[in-house]
């Protein structure tokens, strides 16, 4: 049971993530964010999560594509202007960086899938709930909530699209107040819910203790200690590049070339190490299992 | 010695001006199988959870609370949480976690127990209910039955001394609900454990408990072995309490003044009837014609993703004006998927649903939501303002009543629903919320209610009101169809039925034609009477044949 991510303590798994997390966030460079979403994919792949990827990818199309187009509209800095649209200026300047947010954003948001897969409610509760009880509870029953909901909702829309109140029809002021409605009723039910499943935690004792333990013997083990030096060392590397420059692009006023410098080389590298070494833990597994 | 005891209990919540308890004492023995009913609003729950001091209700509580002689305050809160168990009503409310095992550790973890005694003190539990398939999936895939399981599974862990279960099978269908009760049933025989169990579904628990409490606005109404309480409230003559007997006790104590041996089981009633009864030959069934259809469904597949097995294949069904239909089946049966698509909330991937011989994809949505009336299994979706009031007149006004204020005032009248006006739908009980919906969508006048499971969850006294209720709709024409478990409710009030099987109807036609054919899946009075009465089904067919034999006798 205990394959790849899984296999290592939690507080291993969980660093790693925060550390893919940090550097979708840090390094605003379409090539670093490019190698990354692949990583990611990649990892996602290796895990057997391909199926939920599907699932989300059309919306995660969308929102993407949303930033790219919104930001040259929005945004008229730069230096080479492509064109004018509506008597708007488009940057070049202004594209790119669309293009690097939109790739920003697909990483946070494929991270997540993965996370998800790894980072479950146990493990979650193991590495918070002594330092924060109460708002691991809160982010415990936040997460378990988010696809409660989204079936909750579409049962409420379909009852109440008898009642005249449907929010994807008729004129636009009609629309937002139907859907502030139905989020309303949502809202009201869930709490409803919420408490009864904080008195079923309450009446299994959670927070009496100090000291909770935990059925899976989570150990910090040789494995540990070594994936955990060399991604800290790769992440350390990549922020340590960041620092100097490296791995983020200058947009404004005039854009930088995008093609990496021998100088940036190295930094690169170490983010590549950075995403293959998941890569490779979750892929060993796949490749033990298909030799056997 | 008593394991529990309460004494002198007076309890109220906040800006409630009538007690929810009051002067109630009461002792529970060790090893004891204690049952607690009573209609809605009678404290029985809130007792219940006076008795688990993790979740006391906020409200002022007088009296004391004592467990093996000490009282609840001077003891450690760690043992209190361990030595007394409470499994809740809602499945669903009550998991915490994503996948089985980390669920059923959760109460484990919390109490800092060691990881030895943690995975014996599972595997032997595991073993006990038969979770070993079930330990590494994930929580929102199990049914409603498996979760229950799973939650009482994750109290026992912790290994009690007392399990409160509080309505633990409302939520259930019937399979699943038996199977709950035996699981109680045989922690008390095999292991002693004191069990206190709200129910409302008391033909499955009588013939398994020691003693039963039947509770009245805060008090203990009358208390007892199950054939003493039963004696009892047929003595008293009170007709809402009634409600709450057994189909075959209701029928033995009809027939037999002796009162021997009230029985509790469907054995015993039927060693009394084949002596008792008088027994007729079987006679044709008059079927009753309709002829006009209303609503029709033709041939219909549907499928709520490509991935996912058809739920319904190739599925015809007429409904006639003037219909009473019930649509039973089994949990996943796609009764509630059937009805939404009678409804014209879905609709099918092949064949059609038609309403007086027109494609109901063709008619306006707006009039087709006005004929045709759709009660979801959960009320509360269908509630979006603050007061039961401001509903009403919502729907009223949508409907184009000429004077809405009028319109509701009539309809709450007729419904009984003018002292919870201006409740919040949340603070109303379940048969309330029923009723309140129901009226919302008696505004629109429609043509056709149906209703997915409206007896679910509901005590005897509201079941049996929102059953008049319902006759009385249908003698004004409106059209009914109900999709339910509820054998006994079809049995007594629909004037056809129709049995959803692997995504079709299996066989459909009146009550008595098609439960007195069944042997498994039938009332209680039918699998009573069989040997002498075949054709008969409910308690009030038997009687009314007893009297006709007498009259000419």
């Amino acid at each position: 049971m205990t394959r790849g991510l899984h296999g290592f303590h939690p507080f291993t798994s969980w660093l790693y993530f925060i550390g893919l997390f940090l550097l979708s966030m840090l390094l605003l460079h379409p090539i670093y964010l490019a190698t990354m979403l692949l990583g990611i994919v990649l990892l996602i792949c290796m895990q057997g999560q391909t199926s939920v990827l599907r699932s989300y990818l059309k919306s995660y199309l969308w929102i993407g594509l949303f930033i790219l187009v919104l930001n040259p509209l929005l945004s008229h800095r730069g230096q080479h202007i492509l064109f004018y649209l509506f008597d708007q200026p488009i940057t070049l300047e202004s594209i790119w960086y669309g293009i690097t947010m939109m790739l920003s954003l697909w990483c946070i948001l494929l991270v997540f899938i993965s996370y998800n897969h790894v980072i479950t409610a146990g493990k979650f509760l193991l590495l918070f709930c002594r330092l924060f009880p109460k708002t691991a509870l809160l982010c415990l029953m936040a997460v378990r909530f988010v696809p409660l909901l989204k079936r909750r909702l579409s049962e409420i829309h379909s009852v109440q699209k008898t009642r005249g109140i449907d929010p994807t029809e008729g004129p636009l002021w009609k629309r937002v107040r139907d859907g502030m409605l139905l989020l309303q009723v949502l809202l009201t039910m869930s709490l409803e819910e919420a408490i009864q499943t904080a008195d079923s935690m309450k009446a299994r004792g959670y927070g009496l203790f100090e000291q909770r333990s935990s059925y899976v013997p989570y150990r910090f083990k040789r494995a540990d200690y070594l994936f955990l030096t060399l991604t800290l060392a790769a992440l350390f590397c990549c922020i340590g590049g960041w620092i100097l420059g490296h791995g983020q692009l200058t947009f404004y006023p005039g854009l930088e070339g995008i093609v990496l410098t021998t100088s940036e080389v190295p930094y690169y590298f170490s983010l590549l190490l950075y995403l293959l070494l998941a890569i490779f833990i979750e892929g060993r597994e796949g490749f033990g299992h298909s030799r056997m | 010695m008593a394991i529990l005891e309460c004494k002198q209990l007076y309890f109220s919540y906040p800006e409630e001006p009538k007690e929810t308890l009051s002067e109630l004492s009461l002792s529970i023995q060790e090893g004891e199988f204690l049952v607690l009913a009573g209609p809605s609003g009678c404290g029985k729950s809130t007792l219940l959870q006076l008795l688990k001091k993790e979740i006391h209700p906020f409200g002022s509580l007088t009296g004391d609370i004592f467990y093996q002689g000490k009282a609840l305050e001077d003891y450690p809160p760690a043992q209190l949480t361990k030595d007394i168990g409470l499994v809740f009503q809602d499945p669903e409310n009550q998991i915490v976690m994503d996948e089985v095992l980390q669920e059923l550790v959760l109460g484990l973890e919390n109490m800092g127990v060691g990881v030895a005694e943690m995975r014996r003190r599972v595997a032997e539990l595991v073993h006990f209910f038969g979770l070993e398939p079930l330990l590494h999936a994930k929580t929102e895939t199990l049914s409603g039955g498996q979760k229950q399981l799973l939650n009482l599974a994750s109290v026992l862990l912790l290994r009690p001394q007392v399990l409160l279960l509080d309505e633990p099978t409302a939520q259930l269908d019937p399979i699943a609900a038996k199977e709950l009760i035996q699981i109680v049933y045989r922690l008390n025989q095999e292991f002693g454990l004191t069990i206190v169990l709200v129910e409302h579904r008391l033909e499955e628990v009588f013939p398994l408990a020691d003693r039963v409490i039947l509770m009245k606005q805060g008090r203990i109404h009358c208390e007892g072995s199950p054939r003493e309480v039963i004696d009892q409230v047929w003595e008293s003559g009170n007709p809402e309490l009634i409600t709450y007997l057994p189909s075959i006790a209701r029928l033995y104590l009809e027939l037999d003044p002796s009162k021997e041996q009230i029985p509790l089981t469907v054995k015993e009633c039927k060693a009394w009837a084949e002596k008792t009864l008088k027994p007729m030959s079987p006679n044709q069934g008059t079927n009753e014609q309709y002829p006009e259809v209303l609503l029709e469904i033709k041939e219909a597949f549907y499928q709520y993703s490509r991935q996912t097995p058809w739920i319904l294949e190739d599925l015809s069904l007429q409904i006639y004006k003037g219909d009473h239909l019930a649509i039973l089946g089994g949990n996943g049966a796609g009764k509630s998927t059937l009805l939404k698509l009678l409804a014209g909330l879905l609709s099918p991937q092949k064949g059609k649903v038609l309403f007086g011989k027109q494609n109901i994809k063709k008619l306006k949505k707006s009039e087709l939501y006005q004929k045709i009336g759709y009660l979801p299994q959960d009320p509360m979706l269908f509630f979006v303002r603050e007061t039961v009031e401001q509903e009403l007149i919502a729907s009223a006004e949508q409907s184009g009543q000429a004077d809405p204020k009028k319109a509701v005032h009539e309809i709450t009248s007729q419904l009984g629903l003018s002292n919870v006006l201006n409740r919040h739908p949340h603070d109303c009980s379940g048969g309330e919320r029923q009723k309140a919906a129901l009226a919302c969508l008696l505004l629109n006048q429609p043509e056709v209610l149906l209703l997915d499971e409206p007896t679910k969850g509901l005590d005897p006294v509201s079941k049996q009101q929102l059953a008049f209720l319902l006759q009385e709709l249908h003698a004004q024409g409106i059209t009914l169809v109900i999709v339910s478990h509820d054998v006994e409710f079809a049995a007594q009030y629909a004037s056809r039925c129709a049995l959803l099987f692997d995504g079709g109807i299996a066989s459909h036609g009146t009550p008595q034609d098609m439960f007195a054919g069944n042997v498994f899946y039938t009332t209680a009075v039918s699998r009573a009477v069989r040997n002498v009465l075949p054709t008969m089904i409910t308690c009030e067919e038997v009687l009314a044949h007893c009297r006709a034999v007498r009259s000419i006798s």
